[in-house]
């Protein structure tokens, strides 16, 4: 992490895209992940849109912190730019449950 | 400890340090803010209460408050809408009711003006009049909303509060030695002091870290992650009615009828609780025969915040419908704000909340301080990234303080008749803060800390006397009557000012014995080292 500091303009470029994956691509892919759980868990409605609320902010800081311990942009940018999609592309095929 | 990093590629306590630092900078001035004003609203209701002293009402049973009330809106409202009545309680010990006009049916009438909350005496029912002020709400609201026009400050607040829980995340990854972390703290060590104090704030009371963190997110989170609502619902109401239970909806038929006498079902629902109180009581088309009573119980004595509700007819008083008992999930979310709001906690517990709020305080507190010593090099002009660190860090630790002292201050000091007094109020402490601040920019840095800190100690002494000037609620006379609100108020700003006084008498002496600084300072400069091993 710490080399990536240097302060050469492509460094801070590639901080400022890994700081965007993380929080704004972060936040998507958990929101579609606890999402796409809560639509296809085979327990009550409400009670799965209610944990998978409540544990959602689990997954965002889990997915926050990974995106700037692994040191492969494109390797973090893959993986949460993919789960985002996938995961809502998954909710918008299947439509709300009620 | 450089062994272990070398061998493991991308060591993960070493990204887990850098990242720790890096989020607890950006997001820890206003981290500081949210948890200085989070913890001083554990006594919210007791703020307010100091706030207005001519307010001196004695706690009623809630069946003859909610009477008195509605005997008030008979009287002053009998064709509106909704009427909405919160019931007093030990702490809140005034009736407040909010009233809903009907709307007008003419389409092209302005809308009448939204009422305001009027607050009454619960053993009488009259209306009770004080000075203009926003008492404790306003610290309350500051915690989450920041001062900001609505989304923007809440959003700012949750995106701060996620860079606390993932920085508490990555902050225990980081410290190995957690339990000896414990019982460390050397004092007059320059950095090392720093980062004991740090280790000590945060470990001491880490389980509440992680805690308030999490369930201030959970406070907002229909706001803030709606989208397993979207991903199941049509409409997010199914959602709401499955959970909360369906609000009646009834449209006034214009026949009139009698309210049924609310005392009664008051006993009821209290009996269908277990004993469970009612706290708030919502009457739709109060005197019409679609007249609805509805009951909410209060959180003041159970862990989830969430209590049940039961719809009574106006008319004849059957039982209409209930809340559903909440499932596993709803009960977890419910616990999870009750445990955030700290409503259930009795005085000890509620103290041991406000002691454990200041230990967050002073984590966060000593994290910036940290960063910003840790950086410093002996003899070396600090580069602007670390100057500007330090004042913003003079702006939030001492000038808040300053800023909420004012703000109390404030309302002892402006008449009592002063238009729009309350936001007076409230600007006098964002100007006292802000106005500090930008002082604190252009005086030397160790003297910015004595002064500013001097200040805000100065302030909150003063409290106290400004207060036995201004009321006729002084300590003495407090401590006689047995009015143990203020005199425990008088103390807990005494002990504030002490705190504070404190803060100024050692920033003083670290300025006027620069020889001890380079001692710590001197060392080899390994910050990664120091953050990813104590030692």
């Amino acid at each position: 992490m710490k080399g990536k500091m240097a302060g050469s303009s492509i460094a801070n470029g590639r901080m400022a895209a890994r700081a965007f994956t993380a929080i704004v691509g972060g936040y998507a892919a958990a929101a579609g992940f606890v999402s796409l759980l809560a639509r296809i868990a085979p327990v009550d409605r409400a009670e799965a849109t209610i944990w998978a609320m409540t544990l959602s902010f689990l997954v965002y800081a889990g997915l926050l912190l990974w995106a700037f311990h692994e040191t492969r942009l494109a390797r973090v940018a893959v993986a949460i730019w993919g789960l985002a999609f996938g995961t809502v592309g998954i909710l918008w095929l299947l439509g709300p449950a009620l | 400890m450089s062994k272990v990093a070398s061998n493991e590629a991308p060591g993960v306590r070493q990204s887990m340090a850098w990242i720790h630092g890096w989020l607890g900078l950006l997001a820890g001035w206003i981290l500081f803010a949210m948890f200085l004003t989070g913890t001083a609203s554990y006594f919210r209701p007791e703020i307010t209460r100091w706030m207005q002293p001519e307010i001196d009402l004695h706690p009623v049973a809630p069946a003859t408050a909610a009477d008195t009330a509605v005997a008030h809106l008979q009287k002053v409202a009998p064709t509106a809408e909704q009427w909405f009545i919160t019931l007093p309680d030990a702490r809140t010990t005034a009736t407040r009711i909010f009233i809903r006009e009907r709307p007008n049916p003419d389409p092209n009438a302005k809308p009448a003006p939204r009422r305001a909350e009027l607050r009454l005496d619960p053993a009488t029912g009259e209306e009770v009049t004080a000075r203009d002020t926003r008492g404790g709400e306003h610290f309350y609201r500051f915690h989450f909303q920041l001062q900001i026009p609505h989304p923007w400050g809440r959003w700012l607040a949750g995106l701060c509060a996620m860079a606390m829980l993932a920085a508490i995340i990555s902050g225990v990854i980081t410290h190995k030695r957690i339990f000896v972390d414990f019982f460390t703290l050397r004092w007059s060590k320059g950095q090392r002091s720093w980062l004991d104090a740090h280790n000590v704030s945060a470990v001491i009371a880490l389980p509440f870290h992680a805690m308030i963190t999490y369930t201030g997110l959970i406070t907002l989170v229909a706001m803030y992650m709606p989208w397993p609502i979207e991903a199941n619902y049509k409409d997010p109401a199914t959602f709401e009615t499955a959970v909360f239970g369906a609000e009646p909806d009834g449209e006034a038929t214009g026949l009139p009828a009698a309210l049924t006498p609310v005392a009664p079902l008051i006993a009821r629902a209290s009996e269908e609780w277990g004993g469970g109180r009612p706290a708030t009581m919502v009457v739709r088309n109060p005197n019409d025969a679609t007249a609805t009573i509805t009951l909410f119980q209060s959180a003041k004595d159970r862990l989830n915040a969430r209590g049940g509700s039961i719809v009574f007819s106006g008319v004849d008083g059957r039982r209409l419908s209930a809340s559903p008992p909440p499932g596993p999930a709803a009960e977890t979310s419910g616990v999870m704000l009750g445990l955030h709001m700290g409503s259930f906690a009795g005085p000890v517990l509620r103290w041991t909340y406000f002691l454990l709020g200041l230990a967050g305080t002073a984590m966060v507190g000593t994290g910036l301080m940290l960063w910003t010593v840790k950086r410093k090099r002996p003899g070396a002009e600090p580069f602007f990234g670390i100057r500007l660190a330090e004042r913003l860090n003079v702006g939030a630790i001492a000038c808040l303080p300053a800023g909420m002292a004012a703000f109390l201050l404030a309302n002892r000091l402006l008449p009592a008749t002063l238009p729009a007094r309350g936001d007076v109020e409230v600007s006098i402490m964002f100007w006292t803060w802000f106005g500090l601040a930008a002082l604190a920019c252009v005086r030397p840095i160790r003297r910015a800390w004595t002064e500013t800190l001097a200040i805000a100690a100065v302030a909150f002494v003063a409290l106290p006397l400004v207060n036995a000037l201004t009321t006729d609620r002084g300590f003495v006379r407090s401590f006689a009557n047995g009015d143990w609100l203020f005199v425990a108020f008088d103390l807990a700003m005494l002990a504030t000012g002490a705190l504070l006084g404190f803060g100024a008498w050692r920033a003083a002496q670290i300025s006027s014995h620069p020889a001890r600084k380079p001692r710590a300072a001197a060392r080899p400069a390994n910050p990664l080292r120091e953050a990813v091993d104590a030692r």
